[in-house]
């Protein structure tokens, strides 16, 4: 051992110190992440630690209403939520920032069906056994809902059975595997797939895209929004596009950075809650 | 087909023999061999079968429970991931009214649709048994908490044991198709090599000239004791029965002057009663000389005296000489036959009436024939006894010559009949005169046909006649 290591090894305990010294920061992740990607969950862990230079734990629930139930009682300190629950809990919640993508802070909601089937709108899928991701997803609930409401119609009634696969690479895996005719999916979620895996995309066809809604935010809880970890936390994301770890965490999740946003972005969703009656 | 088989060469029978017991022992090795495979492959099945089953009950139960199409799914679709996919082609999970919650290929078998159409040739996981079908089906209940709450299905793909069980099955064909060939082979070379010693014996049995021809000392396998003691007592054998056949031949030989012999005091009494006559018919040519009447019929008295001599004379040597063998016969012999035994006929006072064409040429050799008619006559007379009456018949046609000769004695013991006539060997003692005759009928490929009837013995002698050339 030579005095360099010994002088590289001194460095690295004292960092680890300070960063065990220093209250853990808990960020809760939805199922719009592509759930099987460890590679992500490692990036991000990665570029949120350098930046805000404290232990980071990533939380990772099934479904959405934990994740958001999860925020609101204060087990965590931050998630990434859709602009869904986003809106159902506005009042206690504050928006953090809103992921780019394709310039936009935007995305859509897409319909898919096997490549073989003869359907090429909600219409024609009247009887299927239909896909969802979770019942408090926009693009994987909400908007299909909202759809079929607009014509009179509910999920229970206008399909012969729909389920919740709690997951939007599981609502294309039932699709492609022909377990559902058809399903509702994050549009980020599919374009992504059929980058990283074109095989089961292959196994779908989109036969509807909604327009373009606010992207899923990051958001903390409205009392705690002055809070120097929060607000340590919402600088870091907003300038992850700005360090090396960063760059590499968005490069993974192809987003090209985060901006403040603002809640008007969410209006498309608001309006499809409307749509079917839902009320705070 | 056993005739045929049994005309083979000995070493070569063994070696069948041998190839045939090893291909019976080689067939029920491969099926013990292959129902050990059998056994081992439905272990297999069984195994993986019950593992994923039991897997699945474990990890199905709530979602079956809450009849979560999704989770089941998911469950089952990452068991056919992580276990053996290649193997497991499809599951299907059910509640308990056979209604599909979720399969591995929801194509085949979709949501909401009945299981009854896969279980029908569905067996129990612990009945499986691999039979000509590629593809099982497995049914078995879902329990959970002890109750049960579903059913699953597996498809078990089990082409690839199958295949291997035909590939089984071709290498132990070919294996012991090749093993017995080879060993067949080595067991023919050696069975050749054990056995040469009777292929030799056979050789020496069947020489070809009807005799036993000795093996020669070199060929006796002296480091075989079996072998030695049997090639050296065959040897012994063969040279009893060459000197026994050397013995018969003298005694043939020798019976053709006992023939005469018997004749010998007619024979004498033949030539010494014209002998005095001649001598009175010299002395009245002394007496007389000067009457030419006398000595003309004194002259013609001595003529006819002296040609009955020289003809006498002359059927004697003919009867013994050895180079008449070729000749054949005619009439003139019978006329030698007649000289040669009416003295002795007459001398008994027995009549011959003797019924031959003139001038004929039978056919058949005369040595053989004159031998066999004086033999019979001599045995007829000896049977007709003092006065008897004797017959000699003889005539060719239809490709055959036949000879008869008849008595009004009382007829042939057993015992001569069997010398005559029988085919067994004979005991030692007793005259050779009638196996003589059929000895030679035998070798001139001829019949002996006895008859009895009407107090009159007739014996007759068929014999074919060859080509004329």
């Amino acid at each position: 051992m030579n005095r360099r290591s010994v002088l590289l090894g001194a460095a690295a305990a004292g960092l680890a110190a300070r960063l065990h010294a220093e209250p853990v920061f808990r960020l809760a992740l939805t199922p719009v992440f592509l759930d099987n990607d460890a590679v992500v969950i490692d990036r991000l862990h990665a570029a949120l630690a350098e930046g805000m230079q404290r232990p980071i734990e990533l939380v990772q629930r099934r479904t959405y209403q934990d994740i958001t139930g999860a925020l609101l009682e204060g087990s965590v300190d931050a998630a990434w939520v859709c602009g869904f629950p986003f809106l159902q809990h506005q009042r206690e919640l504050s928006l953090l920032g809103v992921p780019v993508w394709n310039g936009k802070p935007l995305y859509r909601s897409y319909l898919i069906v096997a490549p073989g089937d003869r359907a090429e709108r909600l219409e024609d899928l009247r009887g299927a056994i239909h896909a969802f991701s979770d019942p408090d997803s926009n693009s994987g609930y909400l908007v299909t809902a909202s759809d079929l409401a607009r014509i009179g119609e509910t999920p229970d009634d206008f399909f012969s059975r729909s389920f919740f696969t709690f997951g939007h690479r599981n609502v294309v895996r039932a699709v492609a595997a022909g377990l559902a005719r058809s399903g509702s999916v994050d549009g980020y979620v599919w374009e992504v797939l059929s980058q990283v895996e074109p095989a089961l995309t292959a196994g779908t066809r989109v036969i509807g895209r909604s327009e373009l809604l606010g992207f899923p935010p990051f958001a903390g809880r409205q009392d705690r929004s002055l809070d120097a970890d929060v607000r340590l936390f919402r600088e870091t994301i907003l300038n992850l596009h700005q360090t090396e770890a960063g760059r590499a965490a968005l490069a993974t999740l192809y987003l090209d950075r985060i901006d403040p946003g603002s809640v008007g972005l969410f209006d498309g969703i608001a309006a499809r809650m409307a749509a079917i009656h839902w009320s705070p | 087909m056993l005739d045929r088989f049994r005309r083979i060469p000995i070493s070569l029978r063994v070696s069948v023999l041998t190839a045939l017991l090893m291909m019976v022992l080689g067939v029920l090795a491969s099926q013990q061999v292959l129902t050990a495979l059998s056994r081992v492959q439905d272990d297999r099945v069984r195994e993986t079968a019950l593992q994923h089953i039991s897997g699945l009950s474990v990890a199905l139960g709530p979602q079956v429970l809450r009849k979560d199409v999704w989770e089941v799914f998911d469950t089952l679709d990452r068991a056919r991931a992580a276990h053996d996919g290649q193997r497991l082609t499809m599951t299907i999970v059910a509640d308990t009214n056979g209604v599909i919650l979720a399969s591995t290929d929801p194509r085949r078998a979709p949501v909401d649709a009945r299981i009854d159409r896969f279980v029908t040739d569905a067996v129990a996981p612990d009945a499986i048994s691999i039979t000509n079908a590629s593809t099982l089906r497995v049914l078995a209940p879902l329990v959970y908490q002890g109750r049960p709450i579903g059913q699953i299905l597996a498809e078990v793909d089990v082409s690839d044991l199958l295949a291997q069980r035909r590939e089984a099955s071709l290498y132990l064909l070919l294996g012991n198709g090749f093993g017995t060939m080879l060993l067949s082979l080595a067991g023919y070379f050696l069975a050749a090599r054990i056995l040469h010693p009777l292929d030799v014996l056979s050789a020496a049995l069947n020489s070809g000239t009807g005799t036993l021809r000795p093996i020669p000392e070199a060929e006796i396998p002296r480091s075989d004791p079996e072998f030695s003691k049997l090639f050296t007592t065959f040897n012994a054998m063969a040279d009893a029965v060459e000197a026994r056949s050397d013995a018969e031949r003298r005694l043939a030989e020798r019976e053709r002057f006992v023939s005469l012999g018997r004749l010998s005091s007619s024979l004498a009494h033949e030539i010494n009663n014209p002998l005095g006559g001649l001598l009175n018919a010299a002395d009245t040519l002394g007496k007389f000389s000067d009457r030419p009447d006398v000595v003309r019929r004194t002259a013609e008295l001595l003529q006819r005296g002296l040609a009955h001599l020289r003809d006498v004379s002359r059927a004697i040597l003919d009867e013994n000489r050895l180079d008449r063998t070729g000749l054949p016969l005619r009439s003139e012999d019978f006329e030698d036959l007649k000289l040669l035994f009416e003295p002795e006929a007459h001398r008994s006072g027995q009549t011959i009436r003797w019924e031959i064409p003139a001038g004929q040429d039978f056919g058949p050799p005369a040595a053989p024939i004159r031998q066999v008619a004086l033999n019979l006559l001599l045995n007829a007379s000896a049977a007709a006894g003092p006065k008897g009456r004797l017959a000699v018949f003889a005539r060719s046609g239809q490709g055959r010559f036949a000879l008869t000769v008849q008595d009004n004695g009382p007829g042939l013991s057993e015992r001569d009949l069997d010398r005559l006539i029988g085919e067994k060997p004979l005991p030692p003692g007793g005259g050779v005169g009638l196996r003589i005759v059929h000895d030679i009928v035998a070798a001139l490929s001829g019949r002996i046909i006895h008859e009895r009837s009407g107090g009159l013995t007739r014996i007759t002698v068929e014999v074919p006649l060859r080509e004329t050339g």
